[in-house]
């Protein structure tokens, strides 16, 4: 400690001197900032060069601040505005006292050149020296998307970067992938910064804590048997309020994000958050409404009724499995609408409050915010509520030191509906149910009601109701998350004079998610009698971050900086739940109110790093920027013998126009180019040795086994996980090269970007040869491509004082290859209704499986007696071999099954891309998003089993079935390979056979209903889409007669739309409903029931002084 | 408490980076007890603890899937409602499915867990410890090689990254040695495993009977091949046997969650109630009015007992038996070597070495424990007594290999009940000395020692 404060003595010593001036009048400067086309520009700032006194302009383009009497001295100084967007401009005054009038005009400067962003790790450079691309994305921006969640705003914003959220759940989380998915060994979601601090986007399902039913495991990022049930998950950055945030800096390959070393292998998120500026206070109020309605009902049919083979199975008291489908005769009576009777229309309110200001040396904000979130789901446990408060705060201590905070605290608490593979959850029971079974009432005498035990009774309400009444789910179950977050930082900034800059920041972000699961006593399957889940998760980041800046201009063509830099991080995570069985009571769900208890989860981590970094940049001839740097990472998750990696960075951006600059067409041009290595640390604790106490799951199903501890004598198993003996972080390199234009007076420009990225040294946790011993070791011992091409387009067709038009379009593709996983076949990534895997030669995350005979994909010898080869000679490959019902199909004219796993599909996008526009009239402004997603496939697992069922709405067409096989069936004849029957093309002995299709193909073939029953390749869907995401019209009402109603500078009104409307092919709710929860998997693309998605109407209003 | 000692602690960390002169002092911050080590695991473990492992690692080799699908496939359980226990009744089930027992064999509380529990004791002097853990080695290993056929042991736990498979009879023969040398330890010095031993508390006269039940029983693996002398030396094993029902070598469950016993853990998931009787065993006891059905099925919705028949496939759901006997109890004892087994092995060996009445007083004296009638001494009714008494044992299906008895139909549309099991995708993928898929086929590839199919 006694060296900081020395530095401080010092510093105040250094600089406090010329402060001391005689006491005068203050002056006052006001203003109006336009554009040159005339458009007034709110939210310029105007500042004195030189010290933070300033103001920024309101709607009407007015600026005014005074300068206290101390400073005015009758010297003259330079006033500048600023505006993002616009080329900064200065004037020269002279302080004296009383008022001063400045106005400003400012060119339009769309490139943004001259602007300085932030790089990271405390390193800011002008946007026109930036070697790698810049993907940027404005508070604007992300107020119009309406999205309560900061990860799902960028959803369509960037090329490439790839947002998907899990459903339309209040609070559901969002994914995100930066070009693609580099490692298999933790998350594969960037790194998120919020003003220079770490922050945690975890996402942890409460699921997880239920060792016993669901195999679930307390790793952070890790898959597990649980994640297709549970409820929606929050991933963690969703604490913070969209509203406080200026802009968001993308940095995505390499190339950019090698300052943040070994955490930035897959992307990092730079945050900043707004910060108050002097002047007046300004105040703003706002208001945001939203309606809330499904996307999409589930097409499910209401002709036939519960039963099998026609037959009508009642009564149905208790499990029989006559009583489970709805293959029964057709429905004469009644029918219900298990498609929509559980869902409402659910709605939002946003309330901010924000106020702002500071003076010559002290600046603040302070913001507030409250969002309260009505789920989808008709009854009171569908909610998620968000209360935000925020304080940031700076003060010039003396002119040359600045000392700031920032404060920010959440609290989050919402109900949840329990979901996806789950006889307890929601949509399981309701797609599930007959058409003729009425779900309501729910409850008989306080028993619980479903369409497999309809008359519960004394003497039978224990039986197997096989599924939860989705309104049981809905109204007695109850999932709660009640989170506390903080997230604050100090920091402060020591100018120790014109060429070199101190810069420091520590940062905390703690916080502490309370869950809890409670299903009633009368839940169904393996919570009969009732089950708690109680967890909790706690997470703390503290970062230390210690930069000094020096720059230094040798000459007209020659300046250059040089940046040293000095980064602790410490990072717990922690877990600790409880499940305990057989309710006592009904109520409380309590965990003390249960007869027995699983052995208590208990998991935590800690990480620790240490990191020095340097970056210097040249400037050459103005016109040639080279920047280089490097970053020595240490971190406690590498092995004893190295402890630290390096990972350099460099880049060079010519701007060309400079030299060569062709008549009009080129305004700006910039080629660019940089190499940059980041990388991935391995999971804590893969070195250690150790022994394990907890369950072998698996040894049948569902989390049967056995712990090492029985009938009371305490037992350890040897960890299945080889401790590693070496381990080194990954190591993504990555090439980028591209160019940024701006044409026709910057009316238009185009950045293009090629990058080609090697990831080495991958950890796998490979399976080790069971009979050694251990069943996994972890070693760097993978590689990864990925290769792809970016393009952002911008035009400004129009730019007028009173109207303008903007359009823009971007355009990402990725293109993953598993080159190297060390000598296996395929190594898993994630496994829950089909496997996906890495595999050599093919992009990460392929999805495997079984199928059915197919020409070129079936392996020759299939069918015993069959050549497949000869029967395919000529035909299409993939052709679907159709049998007679003599070789390998039990039935006549239909496909035949192929045991062998194969690769099916492809989960990533081919490309994604966006489309915006942005008309302003007057004070109107009209934006629209069309957000487009090509290729990446689905397993729409839920199809499957609803064909399984009979109630999907594809059965509603069927043959009357009495027995198994297609002479039991009469009716709906149809050929496979038909324009509306399994269209492509067929051969072999039973192609183009009509045959009866009902009961027989649907629920007994094995062969339709995927993977339910056994055959994956059905369920694989094209997950391509083209979203209208957001649609907002707003009007700025401004002028003396607001303020005279109002007693406000004006008032902005919104009406907007979010996920107006999708275009898919995809025959589910969705197929952005590809996410199974949070960030949690690797690979989207999994569809077992999960939660619909939503759509939005929203209107708001904000109140401005 | 734990957060606000650590914020101090950093800042004062932090402070010390800040002195740039002294940067190497800061070392020591990556290397805080709780990110240097796993804070959630044991890092050590004692030989007792081990030991209740291995025990934990045995339970579910005998009582989980190798002992449903052996089950499955002797007809004795079938699978209905079209999930995956369905799909297994008619042999559909590839190489992921058993990976896991594969695995567990070696690895967590199997032979590695047994091999440390054997040095330790060994180093501690324990001979009766060591004995009883090389008793568990050899059950657990030879009922893999049962399954498997030529499977990795003699190089396995070891330093080797890619054991050698040892042939089948090769690694019978060295089980012998090894319960030779067992029993000689356990009749040695030393404390014991006393109150940790689950199966018998530590009486070392139990464990010598077992494990000579142990060595009949694996003699009796190899009796297809080599004949007689097989025969005689189980006879001669089993006469040193387990004495009375009392000694039975059995499970020890507790009620907690996963100490239930594995066959009531899994009737009670989802896919428990999947699991039914078993038509040819229901019809056998049916027809012999054996009073053990009770203890193994619950009548069915007609009031009777019966079972799924998978050779048609259409037994109607009201006539089928859920699994839900008196044995369908969280703490039920699973029977794994009996005095029912040893004296049907003393049966099975003299009638095969000296004729039916010398088979006769072994296979009278099981019946009649039972209060069932006598029947002649033929093989058929040896084996099939057998195949009751052993309900759920995986040794149905090794006797079922060796002798064809009972007689099993293929389920529809199949004609062959598959010998072995696959080897598990994971040891297929990293052994390369794992034989090859075309040398695993379940229908066409025998184990060594039942070169006979049924």
């Amino acid at each position: 400690m006694n060296g900081l404060r020395k530095f401080v003595v010092a510093a105040l010593v250094l600089t406090s001197l010329p402060a001391l001036a005689q006491a005068q009048q203050p002056t006052t400067i006001t203003g109006r900032v336009t554009a040159e086309s005339g458009q007034p520009l709110s939210g310029a700032t105007v500042f004195l060069e030189g010290t933070s006194v300033g103001s920024t302009t309101d709607e009407n383009g007015r600026y005014s601040f005074q300068v206290p009497g101390a400073r005015v001295s009758g010297q003259s100084a330079r006033l500048t505005a600023r505006r993002i967007g616009y080329t900064a401009n200065s004037a020269s005054v002279t302080l004296t006292p009383g008022e001063i009038q400045q106005n400003f005009q400012l060119g339009a400067n769309p490139l943004q050149l001259g602007e300085v962003v932030v790089t990271g790790a405390g390193t800011s450079t002008e946007v026109q020296k930036l070697g790698t691309v810049r993907n940027t994305v404005s508070s604007e921006l992300i107020v119009k998307a309406n999205e309560p969640n900061i990860v799902q705003a960028l959803a369509g914003k960037a090329p490439n970067v790839n947002v998907s959220q899990s459903s339309g759940d209040p609070g559901a989380g969002s994914s995100i992938r930066i070009r693609g998915m580099r490692t298999l060994n933790g998350s594969v979601e960037p790194l998120f910064i919020v003003d220079g601090v770490p922050i945690d986007n975890s996402s942890i399902s409460t699921t997880n804590f239920n060792v016993v039913d669901v195999g679930g495991t307390n790793l952070p990022g890790q898959d597990n048997g649980g994640q297709l049930e549970g409820t929606s998950t929050p991933n963690r950055a969703s604490d913070i309020n969209p509203n406080d945030i200026e802009n968001v800096e993308i940095l995505k390959g390499a190339a950019a994000a090698a300052i943040y070393g070994a955490r930035a292998g897959n992307g990092v998120v730079l945050i900043t958050t707004k910060h108050g500026h002097s002047g007046p206070t300004q105040y703003r109020a706002a208001s945001t409404w939203t309606i809330d309605k499904v996307t999409k009902f589930y097409p499910l049919q209401t002709k036939w009724g519960q039963g099998r083979f026609g037959v009508s199975p009642l009564p149905c008291e208790g499990f029989k499995a006559t009583c489970l489908r709805s293959w029964g005769p057709e429905v004469t009576g009644p029918v219900y609408d298990h498609a929509s009777e559980a869902f409402h229309t659910g709605g939002t309110s946003d309330n901010v409050l924000t106020m702002s200001g500071g003076n010559d040396r002290t600046t603040f904000l302070l913001s507030t915010g409250y969002n309260h979130a009505n789920g989808v789901i008709v009854g009171p446990n569908n909610y998620y509520n968000r209360a935000t408060a925020r304080l940031s705060a700076t003060h010039r201590l003396v002119d040359r030191l600045v000392v700031g905070g920032n404060f920010s605290y959440t609290d989050a608490r919402g109900h949840l509906t329990q979901r996806g593979n789950n006889v307890n959850g929601l949509l399981l029971g309701l797609f599930r149910t007959p058409p003729n079974f009425n779900n309501q009432p729910y409850l008989v005498n306080g028993m619980h009601r479903t369409y497999n035990l309809q008359n519960p009774v004394l003497t039978n309400f224990s039986e197997d109701r096989v599924f939860n009444n989705p309104f049981y789910t809905i109204y007695e179950e109850l999932n709660s998350t009640q989170v506390g977050r903080i997230i604050g930082s100090i920091n402060s900034e020591y100018t120790a004079n014109d060429w070199l800059k101190f810069n420091y920041t520590l940062g905390s972000d703690y916080g502490a998610d309370e869950r809890l699961e409670g299903c009633p006593q009368q839940c169904t399957d393996v919570a009969a009698g009732g089950r708690i889940t109680e967890g909790k998760v706690v997470t703390h980041n503290i970062d230390h971050n210690l930069t000094a800046t020096a720059r230094h201009t040798f000459s007209d063509n020659f300046a250059s900086s040089l940046t040293l830099g000095h980064n602790l991080s410490y990072r717990a995570f922690r877990t600790f739940s409880v499940v305990g069985r057989t309710l006592i009571a009904p109520k409380p769900f309590n965990i003390l109110n249960t007869l027995t208890r699983d052995p208590p989860s208990d998991y935590q981590t800690e990480v620790r790093g240490q990191s020095f970094f340097g970056q210097s940049t040249f400037d050459l001839f103005n016109q040639l920027f080279l920047t280089a740097a490097l970053r020595r990472d240490g971190s406690s998750t590498f092995d004893t013998n190295h402890r630290y990696a390096n990972f350099p960075k460099a880049s060079a951006a010519w701007t060309f126009t400079n030299v060569v600059n062709p008549a009009n067409v080129l305004t700006f041009g910039k080629l660019r180019i940089g190499y940059g290595e980041a990388g991935q640390e391995p999971q804590p604790y893969l070195t250690s040795n150790t022994f394990s106490g907890s369950t072998l799951t698996g040894q049948i199903a569902q989390g049967t086994g056995f712990t090492p501890t029985q009938s009371g004598l305490g037992g350890l198993y040897f960890n299945v996980t080889k401790p590693a003996t070496e381990l080194r972080p990954e190591r993504t390199k990555e090439l980028e090269g591209g160019f940024d234009i701006g044409f026709f007076k910057n009316a238009a420009d185009l950045s293009a970007t090629w990058y080609n990225s090697r990831t080495v040294d991958v950890i796998l946790v490979t399976p080790v040869s069971p009979s050694t011993g251990y069943q996994f070791e972890a070693k760097n011992a993978g590689i990864i491509d990925n290769k792809g091409t970016e393009f952002s387009l911008n035009l400004r067709p129009i730019t007028r004082a009173n109207y303008s038009w903007e359009i823009s379009a971007g355009y990402g593709r990725n293109k993953s290859n598993v080159v190297d996983i060390a000598g296996a076949e395929f190594l898993l990534t994630d496994n829950n209704l089909i496997s996906s895997v890495a595999q050599v030669g093919y992009p990460l995350g392929i999805l495997r499986g079984n199928g059915w005979v197919r020409c070129g994909v079936s392996p020759n010898d299939v069918i015993p007696g069959i050549d497949l080869a000869s029967v395919c000679a000529g035909q299409p490959h993939g052709a679907t071999f159709i049998d007679d019902g003599n070789n390998c199909s039990p039935q006549p004219g239909m496909p035949c099954a192929d045991d062998n796993i194969r690769v099916l599909a492809d989960p990533n996008p081919k490309w994604t891309g966006n489309l915006r526009s942005n008309l302003r009239f007057g004070k109107i402004t009209v934006s629209g998003l069309l957000d487009i997603k090509k290729g990446g496939s689905i397993i729409n697992g839920t199809r499957g089993a609803l064909y399984s069922y009979g109630t999907h709405k594809d059965t509603e067409n069927r043959a009357l079935c009495t027995g198994p096989n297609n002479v039991d069936c009469t009716g709906n004849l149809q050929a496979f390979g038909t324009a509306n029957f399994y269209p492509g093309p067929v051969v072999g002995p039973g192609a183009g056979m009509q045959i009866p299709i009902g009961e027989n193909w649907y629920r007994t073939s094995g062969l339709a209903a995927c993977p339910f029953t056994g055959y994956d390749e059905p369920c694989v869907e094209d997950g391509s889409y083209v979203k209208f995401r957001e649609l907002s019209l707003a009007y700025t009402f401004e002028g003396p007669f607001i303020n005279r109603l109002f007693g406000f500078s004006s008032l902005d009104m919104r009406v907007a739309g979010r996920n107006l409307k999708t275009w898919a092919k995809y025959k589910g709710l969705d197929p952005e409903v590809g996410g199974v929860g949070g960030n949690i998997n690797r690979v989207n693309g999994y569809d077992y029931f999960n939660l619909p998605l939503t759509r939005s109407f929203v209107i708001s209003f904000g109140f401005n002084r | 408490m734990r957060e606000k000692i650590i914020m101090p602690r950093l800042i004062y960390r932090t402070a010390a980076a800040l002195c740039f002169g002294s940067l190497a002092g800061c070392s020591s911050f990556l290397d805080s007890p709780g990110a240097k080590a796993d804070p959630n695991l044991p890092t050590g473990a004692t030989t007792d603890q081990l030991f209740v492992g291995a025990q934990a690692d045995i339970f579910a080799q005998q009582e989980g899937p190798l002992a449903m699908i052996a089950c499955q496939w002797m007809q004795q359980c079938s699978g209905v409602n079209g999930r995956f226990v369905e799909q297994q009744d008619s042999y559909s089930v590839n190489a992921g499915t058993f990976d896991l027992p594969f695995q567990e064999v070696y690895s967590a509380g199997g032979l590695l867990a047994l091999r440390t529990v054997q040095a330790s004791a060994a180093a501690a002097g324990d001979k009766v410890y060591q004995g009883i853990a090389q008793v568990l080695e050899a059950l657990l290993i030879g009922t893999t090689a049962s399954i498997w056929g030529n499977i990795p042991y003699s190089e396995a736990v070891g330093s080797n990254p890619t054991p050698a498979f040892d042939d089948q009879m090769a690694v019978y023969a060295s089980l012998q040695t090894l319960l030779d040398e067992a029993i000689t330890n356990i009749q040695g010095a030393g404390p014991g495993p006393g109150a940790v031993d689950l199966f018998y508390a530590g009486n070392k006269t139990q464990w010598v009977q077992a494990a000579h039940t142990l060595k009949a029983r694996f003699y009796m693996h190899t009796a297809e091949v080599l004949g007689a002398p097989a025969y005689t030396a189980a006879r001669s094993a089993a006469l040193l046997g387990i004495s009375s029902p009392a000694n039975d070598f059995r499970t020890t469950h507790a009620t907690a969650t996963s100490e239930r016993n594995m066959w009531p853990q899994f009737q009670n998931t989802s896919f428990g109630p999947d699991l039914v009787a078993g038509k040819r065993l229901v019809d056998l006891m049916k027809a012999q009015n054996d009073p053990r059905l009770p203890e193994y099925f619950a009548l069915a919705e007609n009031g009777q007992y019966g079972g799924f028949d998978v050779t048609t496939g259409t037994t109607p759901g009201d006539q089928i038996s859920a699994l839900h006997g008196t044995r369908n109890s969280d703490t039920f004892r699973q029977p794994v070597l009996t005095w029912e087994e040893n004296q049907l092995i003393l049966a099975e060996t003299n009638f095969q070495l000296a004729g039916p009445a010398a088979a006769q007083p072994f296979l009278d004296a099981v019946r009649t424990a039972r209060g069932k009638a006598v029947v002649p001494a033929t093989l058929q009714n040896i084996m099939e007594e057998k195949y009751i008494a052993l309900f759920q044992n995986i040794e149905v299906w090794n006797d079922w290999k060796r002798t064809c008895l009972p007689t099993l139909t293929p389920a529809l549309g199949k004609v062959r009940i598959p010998g072995r099991l696959y080897y598990g995708q994971t040891e297929e993928q990293t052994n390369p000395n794992t034989p090859p898929s075309s040398a695993q086929n379940l229908f066409t590839v025998r184990n060594p020692n039942d070169p006979n199919p049924c």
